[in-house]
């Protein structure tokens, strides 16, 4: 049997509020195949953003246990954690999170270089180019409007060619042409040049964005109401 | 009026919990406010105290004094015709001989009946000084302080040497009421009274005496009506003028001249802290741009947002100028009773309202100056900003009108400086400095932050050290610290170096070349009779290296080519040269060191017309040139001579320089003394002076090196107190520092989150932020060292006309300093933005 890309065994997770503790995560178990693409759906406050950033070693479990290609994430340590994601993560978040004092080159060569890349410039470029903004290389962030800023990040989190890509809500602040677009790219992107497509999480609460994935969870009140197969080829 | 009613509220509303974004912006202003204060305030007690005390300070109403001479029988019916109570005191430096042999110098005070016309002087013992100074027992009695006994070893009741006559040591004294304005002594005093003096030799034509002749008015007379009398009455008698109403003009105004210098210094403070104001109204603003957008697309005018946040600005000034004036005006009140009891002068501490209008106007106008410009571009926020994806599209320069004020501020701001230090050169020199330095540490900024892209950019140096090329993204970015970082401290560190670089070439003329070269001993007084005689002893000993000589009288300047010599019409810089006497001497030769630089020196037997030869400087700011007259009173007879040449001397050596030498027949006639230099190692004082106490009694030796150990306490007390001073630059240098860096530090931590989530471990984040810090300090520290040599250069070489040499030492000390305290604000913040959990960083930011 293959090893799963993602596996979660009776996941909670609890965080502290300004009014005491709040459960965010309920007792959640889950396995995502190497090569899947999963919808996360569900309103507001579901957990579906908590979940992906679990799943990303980004937060800790409260209880139970997250692996992933068979690594616990328990026994890892912060450090750890980080260079297993340079290895086999991307992320791509709402807000697109560059580093604004980078240019996109730069924003877009960091992940190869902390990897020790050679060429890490070289790759970043051909990314960007990838991405439509081989003209943009030496913008900054600040010049560049929120369309453009997502394709960077889209470059940035797929260029090291991850083997799990995590996006969280990746069109929530874009309009809805430049939104397709964006989804275009990072289905296209997860393909990439490998041999193994990238396993696609995807946060949304757009049920049409969601269909295009393979499978789609549905969340409420912190947990999977509904696993549905099969959605999209 | 409506409009302005809806600002005030609006303005108020929106500033309710926002206190705390301005917790920078307070504390630069009322840091640079309560330096400016503080030392208002306690220049101000210094000068009421004297001036409350002036009667008690100096003894009388009124003193005129004349060096060298006693008044004439004409001058001495004026004043007695002119006052209600008269006192003649006579005061100079006299060499003391002990019982077994010591000799000590000691400032010789003699009185009469009269004194003190105020106040009372006491003894320890309490015995009546006129008692313990009558003539006992076949000898005058003598008080002195206890430092003469200490230094002596002497006993009440030890007969002491004074010239050629002795005195009974009888008492040491408790309070002399005068001893203020008696100024810096070379040694400790003793008093005796006239009479005791009568055949001591200590008082002959051309020793170095002072006259002072001390007045009480007569009660419907004043101090200013009997100053014009004087100088209507007898307008060419050259005494030097004293009152009540400033009774240690000297003191006042070094305490003042000290004061003003040390306020241009809290103005350095004030200046930094502008760039915390700055960034801190910027942030404030920046904040509240959805709030103005949001204004803006209500119905809010530009000038609406303006005037709320200028409401905001000037209420938050007012409370930082309070919170100012209260430490700065408060806390030389609560240490009233320390500071009165360390201060050498009486000083009367209050509240001084005209320090705190100063400190306050400096506080508005650099509040108004740095946070106009935010506010200015804040008015332009349009309401699309609400609906804008990008940043970066606001304008950046304000309108022209707001430019134009800016520079109107600036202008009032330095031209408040000027009139506040009363010395154009300084206060205008000060503020040019400040400018220049800001300028060049913002344009700095620019290159380093440029310096660093390109850097970045060269992928060779950066690759494979991911560190080095997010500590460089960090530091040549957009929108990063790098700009406040060099701002806060360039200007702090700059003045530390220019201080440093200051005190240590003093320090090292004075400790190497002076001493090294200085003579052990300068001797007064030596009778001409025995001017061979002491030459001889001289000589005879071996322990001295050298001895030189020179003919020694005292002249007042009264004419300048055939006209009265009136000090309004010369340079400032020259005024000296005309008040009171001024030592002269006569040579065969140019003296050693000395090269003439026009005209020429006279012939050995030259005996036509007077001649002299004037110092080039001083000569030369009197205005004379090769040919001109000048008339010198010498013991009341007028001399007129010709300048025959300019010259330079080399100051440092110490050696017998005088600013006029004449030619030998001109002068070699008159009553003189002689002053010679002794040269000798150090450790050879104490016998060197009984050695010519024998034989030389009323020769007055003054141990150089112990002169300059006085001066180079002097030195360490002024020094210390600019430091005091430049210590508030310093910290709100520091506090602008934190401002920066806690303001970049969302920013900072947003950036370890997001390299969290690409892989960066702690340590790369560490290590990166570790490196950008450094070199930020590097980058801060390297020019403020080279402009404190600069300022250092100029200082040294122009007003102390000395060589400059770089002192390492301070430079490092600023070095390590200014990369300390980056890092120190790096590593304040270094843990949160490492523990940052990205996940939550992240989702906050969405």
């Amino acid at each position: 049997m293959t090893q799963p890309a993602i596996h979660l065994d009776r996941v909670s997770l609890t965080l502290d509020g300004n009014a005491g503790p709040v459960d965010i995560l309920h007792d959640l178990s889950l396995s995502i195949g190497a090569g899947e693409t999963v919808g996360i759906v569900g309103p507001s406050g579901s957990g579906k953003s908590s979940l992906l950033m679990l799943m990303g070693g980004l937060e800790r479990v409260s209880s139970g246990s997250i692996a992933a290609f068979g690594q616990e994430y328990g026994a890892m340590d912060e450090d750890a954690l980080a260079l297993f994601r340079r290895d086999k993560m991307g992320i791509v978040f709402q807000s697109f999170h560059l580093i604004p004092t980078m240019t996109a080159l730069e924003n877009v060569a960091v992940p190869l270089e902390l990897a020790g890349s050679r060429d890490a410039f070289g790759r970043a470029r051909t990314a960007l180019e990838g991405v439509g903004l081989g003209s943009r290389v030496d913008h900054y962030p600040a010049q560049m409007s929120g369309g453009e800023q997502q394709r960077v990040a889209l470059a940035r989190a797929t260029v090291p060619g991850p083997s799990i890509l995590l996006a969280d809500e990746p069109t929530g602040n874009l309009d809805s042409s430049t939104g397709n677009t964006i989804i275009d790219l990072l289905f296209s992107l997860r393909e990439g040049s490998d041999a193994e497509k990238a396993t696609l999480i995807l946060v949304t609460h757009d049920e049409t964005l969601a269909r295009r994935c393979q499978r789609v969870l549905r969340m409420a009140d912190g947990q999977i109401i509904d696993d549905a197969r099969g959605v999209a080829a | 009026m409506g409009s302005l009613a809806l600002s005030w509220r609006l303005a108020l509303r929106d500033l309710r919990g926002s206190l705390k974004s301005f917790r920078i912006f307070l504390a630069c202003l009322a840091i640079g406010v309560a330096a400016i204060a503080g030392v208002g305030s306690v220049t101000g007690a210094i000068t009421a105290g004297l001036q409350s005390n002036g009667r008690a300070i100096l003894g009388g109403d009124v003193e005129l004094r004349l060096t060298h001479r006693f008044a004439t029988p004409e001058e001495r019916a004026w004043i007695e015709a002119e006052s209600a109570a008269l006192s003649e005191i006579v005061g100079f430096r006299g060499m003391v001989g002990a019982p077994g042999g010591e000799t000590a110098l000691a400032q010789v005070k003699a009185i009469d009946a009269p004194y003190p016309l105020v106040g009372a002087l006491r003894l320890e013992s309490g015995e009546a000084p006129e008692t313990a100074l009558s003539r006992r027992d076949g000898a005058y009695g003598a008080v002195a302080e206890q430092a003469l006994l200490d230094r002596l070893d002497l006993e009440i009741g030890d007969a002491l040497r004074l010239g050629t006559t002795s005195v009974t040591l009888r008492g040491v004294i408790a309070e002399e009421p005068d001893r203020q304005t008696a100024g810096l002594a070379l040694g400790p005093r003793l008093l005796v009274k006239r009479d005791a003096l009568e055949g001591s030799g200590l008082l002959q034509p051309g020793s170095l005496y002072r006259v002072y002749y001390r007045l009480l008015l007569a009660p419907d007379d004043t101090a200013s009506a009997l100053k014009l009398r004087s100088e209507t009455d007898l307008p060419e008698t050259g005494w030097r003028w004293r009152d009540l109403r400033d009774p240690d003009p000297r003191t006042t105004r070094m305490v003042q001249r000290i004061g003003r210098f040390l306020v241009l210094v809290g103005l350095a403070a004030l200046a930094v802290g502008g760039v915390g104001i700055w960034a801190a109204t910027r942030g404030y603003l920046e904040r509240k741009t959805t709030t103005i957008g949001t204004l803006r697309a209500l119905g809010a005018s530009g000038g609406t947002v303006l005037s709320i946040y200028l409401i905001q600005i000037g209420l938050l000034t007012l409370l930082g100028i309070a919170i100012g004036l209260l430490i700065g005006g408060g806390v030389p009140l609560l240490l009233a009773p320390f500071l009165a009891e360390s201060l050498p002068v009486p000083a009367q501490f209050g509240v001084y309202p005209g320090a705190l209008v100063q400190a306050a106007a400096y506080g508005a106008l650099t509040a108004m100056l740095f946070s106009l410009w935010p506010l200015a571009v804040a008015r332009d926020t349009q309401a699309a900003i609400l609906f804008r994806e990008t940043a970066g599209t606001q304008r950046r320069l304000p309108r022209w009108p707001y430019l134009v004020v800016s520079g109107v501020l600036f202008a009032v701001l330095a031209g408040a400086a000027v009139v506040f230090a009363e010395n154009a050169m300084l206060g205008g020199g000060f503020i040019a400095g400040l400018v220049v330095a800001l300028l060049v540490f913002a344009a700095l900024a620019q290159l380093v932050r440029w310096g660093a892209r390109w850097l970045s950019r060269r992928r060779g140096p950066t690759h494979g050290r991911p560190a080095l090329r997010l500590a460089l993204a960090g530091i040549g970015g957009p929108g990063g610290e790098t700009t406040g970082v060099m701002l806060a401290m360039g200007l702090g560190l700059t003045l530390l170096a220019t201080i440093g670089q200051i005190d240590s070439n003093l320090r090292g003329m004075i400790d190497g070349d002076v001493s090294e070269e200085a003579p052990a001993f300068f001797y007064l007084d030596i009778p001409a009779t025995q001017r061979d005689a002491f030459v001889k002893t001289a000589q005879s000993d071996t322990a001295i290296e050298k001895v030189d000589t020179a003919p020694m009288l005292r002249g007042r300047i009264t004419g300048i080519n055939g006209e009265r010599a009136d000090p309004a019409k010369l340079a400032p810089e020259a005024r000296w040269m005309l008040r009171g006497d001024r030592g002269l001497t006569y040579e065969t030769e140019p003296g050693e060191g000395t090269t003439l630089t026009e005209g020429e020196w006279w012939s050995a037997d030259y005996k036509g017309e007077p001649l002299v030869s004037f110092i080039d400087e001083e000569g030369r700011q009197m205005g004379l040139e090769i040919g001109d007259t000048i008339t010198v009173n010498v013991l009341g007879r007028d001399l007129t001579a010709r300048v025959a040449s300019f010259r330079k001397v080399e100051w440092r050596r110490m050696g017998l320089n005088f600013t006029m030498v004449f030619n030998p027949a001109s002068l070699s006639a008159a009553p003189h003394s002689h002053i010679a230099t002794v040269y000798a190692g150090a450790g050879e004082e104490g016998r060197l002076t009984r050695l010519f106490a024998k034989d030389f009694p009323s020769a007055v030796a003054i141990p150089v090196r112990e002169a300059i150990a006085r001066t180079r306490t002097l030195l360490n007390k002024l020094a210390d107190a600019v430091r005091a001073a430049s210590a508030t630059t310093i910290l709100s240098g520091l506090i602008v520092l934190i401002g920066v860096t806690a303001a970049a530090q969302g920013r900072a931590t947003h950036e370890a989150a997001v390299l969290k989530t690409l892989g960066a471990t702690r340590g790369t984040i560490l290590r990166a932020s570790f490196l950008r810090y450094l070199a930020l300090g590097i980058a801060t520290a390297l020019p403020a060292i080279a402009l404190g040599m600069a300022a250092g250069w100029g200082v040294t070489s122009y007003v102390f006309e000395t060589d400059f040499r770089p002192a390492i030492l301070p430079a490092l000390f600023v070095a390590g300093f200014g990369i300390a305290a980056t890092l120190v604000a790096c590593v304040f913040f270094l843990a949160r933005i490492v523990a940052v959990n990205p996940a939550r960083m992240l989702r906050t930011q969405a």
